[in-house]
């Protein structure tokens, strides 16, 4: 009876949550201040054709600051990337190219632009805000043997964008992604989106993110390694001098 | 009794073999003691097999029943299975002396070009509307959409026509070189569905008609509207052939009834034909059985063949009734002389047509054996049911029809008089024309040039003319390329093959990843024009390529390189040129790119013209085969019936000496020999095969008849010269194919008249004449 009351309690707070507080539980989540970790980033294609680069990143503030250094192919080695996020104006984006001696400055003028030639655009890679889309919970789903929640995101009219929805599997204990189906403007699906974590001191760090293109039959995993959390690095960092020099 | 009885096999025609005689036998027994019956179950049967009309399955896809086993299908199957479909779909639209680039006809694109692209059949849609923009923006290259979008405002316009100024190597592709005209290339998924696709085009594009001009090019265009105009024109042609053809057989049989069962035979057997091939796709579901547009000319060549032996049958009956004045005797004596001709004509048609089955096109297996059968049924109906019908009817043997020859007895009476007269000089005559002919086989060109598939003034031949004026061109040229496609060098060498490609006039525009390069170096370098080149070292073009997938889709390149940068295509957008231009271009190249040093690189031409030119080459030989074979063919067919090679080798001279004609002429008159016309006159050699057999079985039969040395010719001229006339000049009515403003049915009629006229004249001037000239010889072979 005891048992039976305390499911009661569980289901009528799990169906009492909103979408919006599940994306704001998912906010709240506590997160390191900066990272480094190594990142193998495999494209393959509809032929299962293969192209894999190793980069490593170091972001602070959530990924609002980020430096990535390309590591290999050898024709890639040195090329590097930082990116600035501003609430108030455009981000700043910069590119160091090693070949040409010059640090170049990146437009990202579209949202749904690929980053680095892989599955995942610069909008992937955003956090929605609160404000820009319609999140519902449709319901509950066991993924992988996890309790999820199902969290519907819209789109509000006034954002641009490449998709018209998306589904997320969010694990209800722990507010992470697990899962992400997003459809397209005629609301087809177009890409499937998996997410895998481990726990590092006391975070849910990504470890291994895979997304297929589900139209073009095209895919992209990218795995972390060597992860580095809580370095202490300075905001000052994030600085095009520092494009040119691989740090260790 | 049966009036059968009173002939013996022995003395009408000694050399059937027994089984035959006694199956002709009965057959004729049904006809005449039981007609009704016999016209009963012939229509019954010929309805059952009718029935499969029904299952017949059409295939407008002329591609599918092209082979994939050829080398230059293979490498450009490769070409299509590492990259993309590469024969584009061109749809141009505009007004001329009214500037395209305005807001109205952009959002216009716009509309049209999202359209396209939810069309099944398509791959990709490249237009003003998806083509990218590469700009310097402090340094940066950013990628971006020449239109971002659907209206644009006159300042949007501006910027992007002074884009499209200083990329002519963009412009060059979508827009004509007046400006006046937007072009819209649509690249297609595959080859599967071609009609489906144009339909889906001239859908999209009907309701803009009223606003532009639009002009429709490119291989999957004519590939994919080609067999609804065929289907169209030969419906239309078809019936007024008919019509003529009934005309000229009321004009000469003087009978209305008498021109209906020999329509009727006609019709049914084409029923029957039909059906056949429908029940055999219904239960093997096989490929070859469908119905596509080479299938198109199997009921025409039909309905010659059914028509002759309808003809034979009735206008010796007439011929009989005029001596017996008694319609049993009458049709027995017809039957009894033409039902071993009229079989072994059937026989060796079908035989020749049964050498289609080793064509190099699938549905040509399905086409020889239907049309095998259709004509089998045809001998089926002349030899039963036709008697059956004539012996039904009640005669008036006072009729003019009856009573008095026809103008064509007439006039082949006297042709026959006076030809008889100087056999010699007759011989030499005919034997000179096509020695002289035969000389023309030399210079026989072996060519496709698609738009020479229209007439001029045909809509689809000016619109591709446009193109080629206006626009990019209507057709490409793919050249596959191999190597390190990171490595200036090998960047540097494709750009030289570009420059040499380019100045073909023919071509109007190339494109590759290396012009992808020179752009993007160019905006990485502030737009500074000096620096549109390859970069210099390999780091470059790979921080190039980065920064690209910075802003750019990963898809972008996909259709000029492969993913490990092994493999590129370098294609050519050019003017629409013949098989032979292409090859001699092709080989050109090679010789460039030999002499330029291939360390780096390798080469490859590739391309639906490539693939063409050696199917040409397969098809002609493939249809030479064929044409040798059915000679081989008859000569034993008829050897064994007639029972001495001597007849066998006389049976196929007006055919040899048609075919001779027909390539000789055709090298004089400068006619290219394509895969239609090789084809074409593979099938028409089937139809000119009967005249002989008939003049040669007539001249056997009179040998045992005792008819002397003296007047055997002329009986032989006067009795198969009337028929085989009437049957030809019947069959002119297939001449209307000649105003069809498709090329491939004016081959079609020509050939169909010209096999009809130089087989009748070979079998009764050079035949004839040979025969009278030995003919103390021959009518001792006729007795033994």
């Amino acid at each position: 009876m005891k048992k039976l009351f305390i499911l009661i309690m569980i289901m009528s707070w799990s169906f009492g949550l909103t979408g919006n507080e599940l994306v704001q539980k998912m906010e709240d989540r506590i997160t390191p201040n900066d990272s480094k970790v190594d990142m193998v980033m495999t494209l393959t294609n509809k032929k299962g054709k293969s192209r894999s680069s190793s980069l490593r990143s170091i972001t602070k503030d959530d990924g609002a600051k980020q430096i990535i250094w390309f590591l290999s192919p050898a024709d890639d080695k040195g090329v590097s990337f930082l990116k600035i996020e501003h609430d108030d104006k455009d981000d700043e984006m910069r590119m160091w190219l090693p070949a040409f001696k010059k640090i170049r400055r990146i437009s990202a003028k579209k949202r749904s632009d690929s980053f680095m030639g892989s599955d995942m655009s610069y909008e992937d890679m955003s956090t929605r805000q609160l404000d820009e889309f319609n999140f519902k919970i449709m319901g509950n789903e066991r993924f992988q043997d996890v309790s999820c929640y199902l969290l519907e995101s819209k789109p509000k009219e006034h954002i641009r964008t490449e998709y018209s929805r998306h589904i997320t599997w969010v694990d209800s204990t722990l507010f992470i992604p697990l899962k992400e189906e997003s459809y397209d403007k005629t609301g087809k699906l177009l890409k499937e989106k998996y997410f895998t974590y481990t726990v590092i001191k006391k975070y849910h760090i990504l470890t291994e993110v895979h997304v297929t293109n589900i139209q073009k039959n095209h895919s992209t995993t990218l795995k972390f390694e060597n992860i580095e959390l809580d370095r202490g690095v300075e905001d000052s960092f994030f600085h095009e001098r520092y494009l040119k020099r691989l740090p260790k | 009794m049966s009036i059968l009885t009173n002939f013996s096999p022995h003395k009408y025609h000694g050399e059937i073999p027994f089984l035959t005689y006694k199956l002709k036998s009965w057959a004729l027994n049904q006809a005449l003691e039981h007609s009704k019956r016999t016209v009963l179950l012939a229509l019954l049967v010929t309805a059952f097999i009718g029935s499969g009309v029904r299952f017949i399955f059409l295939d407008d896809n002329i591609m599918n029943t092209l082979p994939k086993d050829i080398d230059s299908r293979r490498i450009w199957d490769e070409v299509i299975e590492e990259f993309k479909y590469t024969d584009f779909f061109f749809v141009a639209f505009g007004n001329p002396n009214e500037k395209i680039l305005n807001p109205d006809a952009l959002a216009i694109a716009w509309e049209l070009t999202e359209k396209f692209e939810n069309v099944s059949q398509v791959d990709e849609v490249i237009s003003i509307s998806t083509l990218n923009r590469m700009d310097s923006d402090d340094g940066f290259l950013v990628v971006g959409d020449l239109m971002p979008h659907k209206n644009m405002t006159e300042e949007e316009v501006a910027s992007l026509s002074d884009y499209l100024k200083n990329n002519s190597n963009i412009s060059s592709r979508i827009l004509s070189k007046e400006e006046n005209y937007i072009n819209i290339i649509i690249r297609p998924k595959s080859d599967n569905d071609f009609p489906g696709l144009v339909a889906a085009v001239y859908d999209i594009t009907a309701s803009y008609q009223h606003q532009f001009e639009f002009h429709f090019g490119g291989q999957p265009h004519l590939t994919g509207a080609m067999p609804e105009l065929i289907k169209t024109e030969t419906q239309q042609l078809m019936l007024l052939g008919l019509f003529i053809m009934a005309a000229i057989l009321l004009i000469n049989l003087r009978s209305i009834p008498a021109v209906g069962m020999v329509l009727s035979v006609i019709f049914l057997s084409a029923l029957s034909m039909m059906g056949f091939m429908g029940w055999v796709y219904h239960l093997t579901q096989t490929p070859r059985f469908s119905f596509s547009m080479v299938n198109t000319s199997m009921p025409i060549v039909l309905l010659t063949i059914a028509n002759s032996d309808g003809v034979h049958i009735i206008s010796r009956f007439f011929r009989e009734a005029r001596k017996h004045k008694d319609v049993k005797k009458a049709l027995t004596m017809t039957m009894n002389q033409l039902m071993l001709p009229v079989f072994l004509t059937s026989l060796t048609t079908t035989a020749a047509f049964l050498t289609m089955v080793s064509s190099p096109i699938s549905t040509m297996t399905g086409y020889g054996a239907t049309i095998g059968f259709g004509i089998m049924w045809a001998w089926v109906l002349s030899s039963t049911y036709l008697p059956a019908v004539i012996n039904l009817k009640k005669w008036d043997m006072n009729n003019a029809a009856i009573k008095q020859p026809s103008i064509l007895e007439k006039l082949i009476h006297r042709f026959g008089r006076s030809l008889l007269n100087y056999p010699k000089q007759v011989f030499l005559t005919g034997f000179l024309i096509v020695a002289v002919s035969s000389i023309g086989i030399w210079y026989i060109n072996v060519e496709v040039n698609i738009i020479n598939l229209f007439k001029p003034g045909h809509e689809i031949r000016e619109s591709t003319l446009f193109l080629d004026r206006e626009m990019a061109g209507s057709m490409n040229l793919i050249l596959k390329v191999e190597g390190d496609l990171k490595d200036p060098e090998v960047l540097n060498k494709m750009i030289d093959i570009q420059d040499y490609i380019s100045a073909f006039p023919t071509v109007n525009t190339t494109f590759s990843i290396a012009d992808v390069i020179k752009e993007m170096h160019k905006s990485i370098m502030d737009n500074d024009p000096a620096y549109e080149t390859i970069p210099d070292t390999r780091g470059k073009i790979n921080n190039l390529f980065t920064m690209y997938s910075m802003s750019g889709d990963p898809d972008d390149f996909e259709a000029l390189v492969d993913y490990e940068y092994e493999t590129g295509l370098i294609t050519a957008m050019m003017q629409s040129v013949s098989t032979k231009e292409i090859v001699i271009m092709a080989d050109q190249i090679d010789v460039y790119i030999e002499e330029m040093g291939t360390e780096v690189l390798t080469t490859e031409t590739s391309g639906m013209m490539m693939f063409l030119k050696d199917f040409t080459t397969l098809i002609v030989q493939s249809s030479i085969n064929s044409i040798l074979l059915s000679i081989v063919i008859i000569l034993f067919i008829t050897w064994i019936f007639f029972r001495h090679w001597k007849f066998g080798l006389l049976s196929v001279i007006p055919l040899t000496s048609a075919v001779i004609l027909n390539f000789g002429l055709m090298g004089w008159f400068g006619i290219d020999l394509s895969h239609f016309t090789a084809l074409l006159t593979s099938i028409i050699i089937g139809v000119g095969v009967d005249f002989a057999i008939h003049y040669i079985s007539e001249f056997i039969y009179y040998s045992k008849n005792g008819i002397g040395a003296d007047e055997i010719s002329r009986q032989v001229v006067d009795d198969v010269g009337y028929p085989i006339l009437l049957d030809v000049f019947s069959n002119m009515g297939f001449g209307a194919l000649i105003a069809s403003s498709l090329i491939p049915l004016v081959h079609m009629g020509g050939l169909m008249i010209f096999a009809m006229i130089s087989t009748s004249l070979g079998t009764l001037t050079i035949l004839a004449s040979l025969m009278e000239i030995n003919k103390h010889n021959l009518i001792k072979l006729g007795n033994g």
